[in-house]
């Protein structure tokens, strides 16, 4: 199926984004048993993210400045509107500032920036 | 026929157990008893949840066993479990959980079983505490252990108990197919519906195994026919339609258990 590349940057927020929750919310619980479990379910997230970023051009190297800050934003506010939903309702223990390095990393690792 | 045994201990007298199911060693029958000399054999497996495998499985297991006795030294249990032992030969992986206290060593056994088999094999290791803690707040472990082959018996005792922090993790795996409806396969689909669902039913209380949640995505998601998922054959807009319901409902539910659980503290 073909796709623009706006609707694949979306695809590629939404999955990244998910995955960044994920890492947060995990390290929130620190149950062993969920350590071990979820690395395997964070590699899916973040393995689906990553097929979409192989179809986003330029594929080979970092995408445009105007992209990349598009795309921070998009996904830190996504994580944050995801993990405040959470908070709001009492859940504790979750690091907010641990938001801009993990979107960082993620990024810097799907050769975005 | 030929049935190989083990001698066990008894109270007044030593016994040999053997299978009730059998061709031939009819009640009554006399029979010679000695010891067999040699390799030691595999020994017998508990199904549970599952009648039985098809005979080409049941002698991977066994292979499969002889390739972990060759290579581990010692564990408690082996659990084999998953896609494999559903009828017919669709799986996707083999999914393998030792329970050991100590640590256990499973690239070997893993890359001898892709070779001798070609099974690429999914292997977990758990301790005993870890396996009843998963048991307790996890309905996939507990639907794992509805359905499974294993080597020693399994004894424990599991609480239910709902971690609804730990629900929330579970259920986020799922959100990942509303996104990528188009770019996920049909298995992978059922995979995160079977999640949702597990999720659902164990948040009410009930018991969690393959057919009651296979029965309770049909009934939710208004399916006639799992397969029809599996093979990728859903009408996209009406199932997701009915996906995104159920998901916001569970969700809803997750988030007031974590607002109440909040409130208790």
């Amino acid at each position: 199926m073909v796709q623009n590349r706006n609707k694949l940057i979306e695809l590629f927020v939404g999955n990244i984004s998910n995955s960044i929750v994920h890492d947060i919310l995990e390290r929130s619980v620190s149950e062993e048993i969920v350590a071990h479990k979820y690395r395997k379910e964070l590699i899916t997230s973040l393995g689906v993210a990553k097929k979409y970023r192989e179809k986003i051009n330029p594929t080979n190297r970092p995408l445009p400045i105007r992209d990349i800050a598009y795309i921070r934003t998009k996904i830190i506010n996504k994580v944050k509107t995801e993990l405040m939903t959470r908070i709001l309702k009492g859940y504790k223990n979750i690091d907010l500032p641990l938001i801009d390095n993990l979107v960082d990393k993620a990024l810097k690792d799907a050769n975005i920036t | 026929m030929e049935i190989i045994g083990k001698v066990s201990k008894g109270s007044k007298m030593d016994q040999i157990y053997i299978p009730k199911n059998r061709a031939g060693l009819a009640i009554g029958d006399y029979v010679v008893v000695k010891p067999l000399e040699g390799k030691k054999p595999i020994e017998k497996f508990y199904f549970y949840g599952i009648k039985g495998v098809e005979p080409i499985k049941l002698g991977i297991i066994k292979d499969i066993m002889r390739i972990i006795e060759k290579n581990i030294e010692s564990y408690g249990n082996l659990i084999v479990t998953g896609s494999f032992l559903d009828e017919g030969f669709h799986f996707n992986d083999l999914d393998l959980i030792f329970v050991a206290e100590n640590e256990i060593k499973t690239n070997i056994v893993k890359k001898e079983i892709k070779e001798k088999t070609g099974i690429q094999a999914h292997i977990l290791t758990l301790n005993n505490k870890s396996l009843v803690r998963g048991l307790e707040v996890d309905p996939l472990y507990q639907m794992m252990l509805s359905r499974c082959i294993v080597s020693n018996r399994l004894v424990f005792k599991a609480k239910h108990r709902v971690d609804y922090k730990l629900l929330d993790l579970h259920l986020l795996k799922s959100k990942t197919l509303i996104d990528n409806f188009d770019f996920l396969s049909g298995n992978e689909k059922y995979d995160l519906v079977r999640n949702m669902l597990a999720i659902w039913l164990y948040m009410n209380g009930k018991k969690v195994n393959k057919e009651i949640v296979d029965r309770e995505i049909k009934k939710s998601l208004g399916l006639n026919d799992i397969n029809k998922l599996k093979q990728n054959m859903v009408d996209k807009k009406i199932f997701l339609k009915k996906y995104k319901l159920m998901y916001d409902k569970v969700f809803a539910k997750i988030l007031r258990g974590i607002e109440s659980g909040a409130k208790q503290e």
